[in-house]
């Protein structure tokens, strides 16, 4: 958000600020802040639950890995470290017993543009099914749907899942398994109405 | 994976790039501003969350604001004391976040407050899950302009636009006097209004059921809908809003009028 950075020059910068801030400098790690705030925050709600709580969770986290920093193994990639910080404390918040509101994620409605685009009924269809769909995700258990929203919606690695969801990295695809075979029995008991099929008529 | 597999995975995908997040909050001037107190501030106690809410506000530059949520968000406990007294009791009022956005028209188009497609009553109607209400108060009735989600919140929603006329000033945004919206919701407990500023509230009662009206400052509104998720709304019209329930419909009116005249028009509905 606001910095622009070349996608091949992104390892290696990553690690030079991240060596930076390790030496004590506090406006590199502010850059990987911005970089990573999005993420750190989204990852926080989807584990929290809330806004609030996902703010203070990020903030909190990122404020414990500065402090922290000296012990992070330089060359070990940055991202599942801090992640594993932040949801931890998003986990604290969530246990601390607040109230939590449900995942209140929306679905973005097409806006049909250009040629490309479908008619407003097969956009509408969309937007329906998608709804249909993440109001299923929200009637999981909260294993299930961290899971799912860490794979899809976060578009995590597998290896920043695990960091995230704190498990080992060999339970997360068993993990993620289980919880896509209980949310298609899920939609399967709502009436059979599996967007995916639906949607490869409809959609796109 | 199987072909099913393939299916669902491809729709989760497809569901995660259509996702809206609630916006990232600017964690990097917070977190800067933490580290420069140094580590024996920062080890201190967690910052509780009414604090990260006045934080906010005070980047947001509202002095005005400031200065009634400062008082409202000196603890916790006072903060639920001053809903108690306004008889909020199931309607958590929560002050914080940056004024909501209005929507701006351009001219010509200021019956179109960014609410979806356009359609006609009849066809609103065919679109939604739930029979849509126009109000029978004198010189109201049929709607200038109606507008159809049929998506969100599930079971659809519905807004009624009404010119400004005589009793019925026009908001200084839109030449709209009166936004109606309908919806099938979950008043309670999960109702939920979020009041920015030193807003008014008051509970009245609407066709003998319960309903509350807020005046003055501009707002937020969050509701659960019928599948269990919360909403945030934008305040489309600056005036003041009655919300009330008939039903398992919930229903709000925003414009320039008075409670009483709001209670009015909300009970001639049919």
């Amino acid at each position: 958000m606001g910095e622009t950075e070349s996608v091949e020059g992104r390892p290696l910068d990553e690690q030079e600020l991240v060596e930076r801030a390790r030496g004590g400098d506090a406006r590199a790690y502010e850059t990987l802040v911005r970089r990573y705030q999005e993420l750190a925050f989204r990852t926080a709600y989807v584990i929290a639950g809330g806004s609030a709580d996902a703010e203070d969770a990020a903030q909190e986290g990122f404020v414990k890995a500065w402090f922290a920093l000296p012990r992070f193994r330089a060359g070990a990639p940055f991202r599942p470290w801090l992640l594993a910080i932040v949801a931890n404390e998003a986990r604290n918040r969530r246990r601390s017993g607040r109230r939590q509101d449900d995942l209140a994620l929306r679905v973005a409605e097409d806006r049909p543009s250009g040629d490309a685009a479908p008619s407003p009924e097969a956009a509408a269809l969309a937007t329906e099914q998608r709804t249909l769909l993440l109001a299923a995700v929200g009637l999981l258990g909260e294993a299930d749907r961290q899971v799912i929203a860490c794979r899809y919606f976060l578009e995590l690695s597998e290896a920043e899942m695990a960091a995230a969801l704190g498990c080992r990295r060999g339970t997360v695809k068993s993990r993620l398994s289980r919880a896509l075979d209980r949310l298609r029995a899920l939609m399967a008991e709502q009436g059979g109405a599996l967007p995916a099929t639906r949607l490869q008529g409809g959609d796109r | 994976m199987s072909r099913r597999e393939l299916d669902l995975d491809a729709a989760l995908a497809d569901l995660g790039a259509a996702l809206r997040f609630p916006a990232t909050p600017d964690l990097a001037a917070a977190v800067t501003a933490r580290l420069e107190q140094g580590p024996a501030r920062s080890s201190a106690r967690r910052w509780p969350a009414w604090r990260v809410g006045w934080r906010r506000l005070a980047v947001a530059g509202l002095a005005v604001v400031l200065l009634a949520a400062a008082v409202l968000a000196a603890s916790p406990g006072t903060r639920e004391a001053v809903a108690r007294r306004l008889g909020l009791r199931g309607i958590g009022v929560e002050l914080g976040g940056p004024p909501p956005p209005t929507v701006t028209t351009s001219p010509g188009a200021r019956l179109d407050l960014g609410l979806g497609p356009r359609v006609t009553l009849e066809e609103a109607r065919r679109r939604v899950g739930f029979p849509v209400l126009v109000p029978g108060a004198a010189g109201l009735g049929r709607p200038d302009a109606v507008f159809v989600d049929p998506a969100v919140p599930a079971g659809g929603r519905v807004d009624l636009v009404y010119k400004a006329r005589p009793g019925l000033p026009a908001s200084s945004f839109t030449d709209a006097g009166l936004l109606i919206t309908e919806f099938r919701g979950q008043p309670e407990p999960g109702f939920v209004k979020k009041v920015v500023g030193a807003g008014i509230v008051q509970q009245v009662t609407v066709g003998g059921g319960p309903g509350y009206f807020f005046g003055g400052d501009p707002h937020f509104f969050s509701y659960r809908d019928a599948s269990g998720q919360f909403r945030e709304e934008r305040t489309r019209l600056a005036g003041n809003t009655l919300i009330w329930q008939r039903g398992e419909l919930t229903l709000r009116l925003e414009g320039n009028l008075s409670a009483a005249q709001a209670v009015r028009t909300a009970e001639s509905m049919r």
